[in-house]
């Protein structure tokens, strides 16, 4: 392999690891402040590629700097950029190189460097930020290839593991448990019982799960109507609610009531009703809005609060136990990419293809007669030679390394090198 | 070749079928083909088996409690199949392919005497009756795992237990549909084979028939009471814990009525 491609692979970054919430807001970006540092850096010969993945937990910029010196390159920039002391940076920022820096990238796009371990939403902004830096005119070969196959890292480890099946969310925890009393939910109907910021989360949770037009209840009937508006759900009024009761197979409660707001004769009169089809109530109140004695009732499942929050508890142990073997994968992956990387290399690349010109020769010859082929391999040779020449020494000659690569990567495709 | 050989390999494969079905269990995104092969390889011995065993008796090997267990696990392992393709539910291989496995390997185990059918044994309405009669068991037993499954899943859900086997089980709401699919599908062969049986008997019989005849309808009534029950609020748990009931007296039928009380059902 080729070291000097590899050093020059280098990660400027910031973490909630390392970081506080303070810097990190400083050295965000937005998508338009992406493209415009991204455009600078090249611009400025600062880097030959880029690429930036900025999220609430991270800012990191992935380049590859025309020699090893990218550290300082970058922290002068973004010093400049977002007026911040060169020390502060220093401080709290984190500077990775070649395979280093290859394997936090593939650890981040897998959700194993999240703060929620295995999350999904990651993987999206990853390929977000390639997106971005594609617009910006920032990737060629190296990028191109570096980012694409921290996606296929990050889709793998989903695959092949669990680190993302176990929900994390007491909202998505809830409705596992819906699930897996009602199976589909699309064909359920499910009442929110309070219109604040617990019982949104959950009416929006109940449409991404399938359910189609929760019906929400409220004291102020204005709250229901405006949250069912902006999920596609039903406002019922308060007056209503006993009559929506044993219509509703989940019932999500979040109000500041003092009392319960659904009792226990209130559910057994709601499941005589329903001849006995079960309900499931999620209530997510303190105090508690539903009696908890209506567990006791015949198929009425009852979860409060800390009965999800000690699932999400133990599904974070359970995404833990997977971390072994996504780091496996991501290994692997990181071995793949480096070897694709080293095989970049100007005189490895020329190597194999004088064998390849080779072997097109020898297959040549040995359809000729036995008495020609000495004659003729001179020939070919001298043929083959004078081909590839001059393509050969231009590519040798590039002085700018990212156009370099990219011609180098050129050839390794048409010629088809990387077959072996 | 030997028709136990045949029963051997399709035991083997049915083990094989077993390990391979918690392997899904365990990790489910492994392929599911090679379970369907082994469960499909596995019948296609067994049939053999007993085709083998037909031809040498002259008549559908249910004589003995050995055959006509063989045929029992022959069917009931037909029945995960159909689910296999009708409903892709794998999760319920690893609770359901032991008791394939235990009927097939009682079959083999227990004497077989290679006498000939008696005559009035013959005839294709006689097979018909003995055979939907096998069938409706198969559903019933089906429903006995489906019930076990049900109740397990309810607890760890009343416990908020989620761990693997919770994570893998289907939802409540399928395995009660399951378990109602199962029960109507034994329900209504029984019933099936009852009348073929009761038409047969009147041709053979010079007296009423006998005590299997009476725990027949003893199953019948009690499946057919779940299946009202559970039209009436019984949805669920108690529906569950009936068709284990009605499980019990099928096993009490298929033992203990056929081997002491029932003169004309006895295995000979």
């Amino acid at each position: 392999m080729s070291i000097s491609e590899e050093a020059r692979l280098a990660l400027l970054g910031f973490s909630f690891r390392g970081a506080g919430a303070p810097v990190r807001e400083r050295v965000a970006f937005t998508a338009d402040e992406i493209r415009e540092a991204l455009t600078s850096l090249v611009k400025r010969g600062l880097i030959s590629e880029g690429v930036i993945v900025s999220t609430c937990h991270r800012s990191e910029i992935y380049s590859l700097a025309p020699d090893e010196g990218a550290r300082n390159v970058l922290t002068r920039f973004l010093s400049e950029w977002r007026g911040l002391d060169q020390a502060e940076i220093d401080g709290s920022c984190f500077y990775r190189v070649g395979g280093d820096a290859v394997r936090h990238l593939f650890r981040v796009a897998s959700g194993l460097d999240s703060l929620a371990l295995g999350e999904s939403e990651v993987l999206g902004q990853v390929r977000q930020a390639l997106s971005l830096a594609r617009e910006s005119g920032s990737t060629r070969a190296v990028m191109q290839r570096l980012f694409e196959s921290a996606v296929a890292a990050g889709k793998r480890v989903r695959a092949e593991t669990e680190i993302a099946r176990h929900p994390l969310s007491v909202a998505s925890i809830g409705f596992e448990l819906a699930r897996k009393v009602f199976g589909d939910l699309s064909r359920r109907s499910v009442l929110v019982i309070g219109a604040g910021e617990t019982g949104s989360l959950f009416a929006r949770h109940a449409v991404e799960a399938g359910v189609r037009e929760p019906v929400i209840v409220n004291r102020t009937e204005s709250r229901a109507r405006e949250l069912a508006a902006s999920v596609g759900g039903r406002a019922v009024p308060w007056s209503g609610l006993a009559a929506a009761v044993p219509l509703a197979d989940v019932v999500v409660s979040a109000t500041s009531s003092p009392q319960h707001v659904v009792t226990r004769d209130q559910v057994e009169s709601a499941m005589r009703e329903r001849r006995g089809r079960p309900m499931l109530f999620l209530d997510l109140a303190v105090p508690r809005d539903i009696a908890p004695d209506v567990t006791e009732v015949y198929n009425v499942f009852s979860y409060s609060i800390d009965d999800l929050e000690e699932v999400a508890n133990d599904n974070r142990a359970r995404r833990a136990q997977e971390v072994p073997v996504a780091e496996k994968i991501v290994d692997e992956e990181l071995e793949n990419y480096l070897a694709w990387l080293s095989n970049l290399s100007v005189v490895p690349t020329v190597t194999q293809l004088r064998r390849r010109m080779e072997e097109l020769r020898d297959l040549e010859l040995d359809r000729a007669p036995a008495a020609e082929r000495e004659r003729l391999r001179g020939l070919l040779d001298a043929f083959s030679a004078r081909i590839l020449h001059e393509p050969l020494r231009r590519m040798k000659a590039e002085p700018d390394p990212a156009r370099k690569l990219d011609r180098v990567e050129a050839v390794r495709h048409l010629f088809d090198l990387d077959r072996e | 070749m030997d028709s136990h050989l045949l029963g051997w390999f399709a035991v083997a494969l049915y083990l094989g079928a077993e390990a391979y079905s918690i392997l899904s269990l365990v990790r489910p995104r492994v392929p599911a083909l090679p379970g369907h092969l082994l469960v499909g390889g596995g019948l296609i011995l067994q049939f053999a088996e007993l085709e083998t065993r037909a031809r040498a008796l002259h008549s559908v090997p249910y004589r003995t409690i050995g055959g006509s267990l063989a045929l029992f696990g022959w069917m009931l392992g037909l029945s995960y199949l159909a689910l296999l393709f009708r409903h892709r539910e794998r999760a319920v291989g690893p609770f359901l392919i032991p008791f394939v496995i235990l009927f097939s390997v009682l079959g083999l185990l227990l004497p077989q005497p290679g006498l000939a059918a008696r005559s009035d044994t013959r005839g294709a309405l006689f097979a018909l009756h003995v055979t939907f009669a096998i069938l409706a068991y198969a559903a019933f037993t089906f429903s006995f795992v489906l019930s076990l499954l049900y109740l397990i899943q309810k607890r760890q859900l009343r416990r908020v237990h989620t761990g693997l086997l919770f994570s893998r089980l289907p939802a409540l709401d399928v395995i009660a549909r399951l378990n109602r699919t199962s029960v109507s599908i034994g329900l209504s062969v029984l019933g099936v084979s009852v009348v073929l049986g009761a038409i047969w008997a009147e041709h053979v019989w010079s007296r009423l028939p006998d005590a299997k005849f009476g725990s027949a309808i003893l199953t019948l009534s009690v499946y057919g009471f779940l299946l009202w029950k559970d039209r009436r609020g019984w949805v669920g748990e108690r529906v569950a814990l009936l068709s284990i009931l009605g499980f019990t007296l099928i096993i009490f039928s298929y033992t203990v009525v056929n081997l002491y009380f029932s003169a004309q059902h006895a295995f000979r």
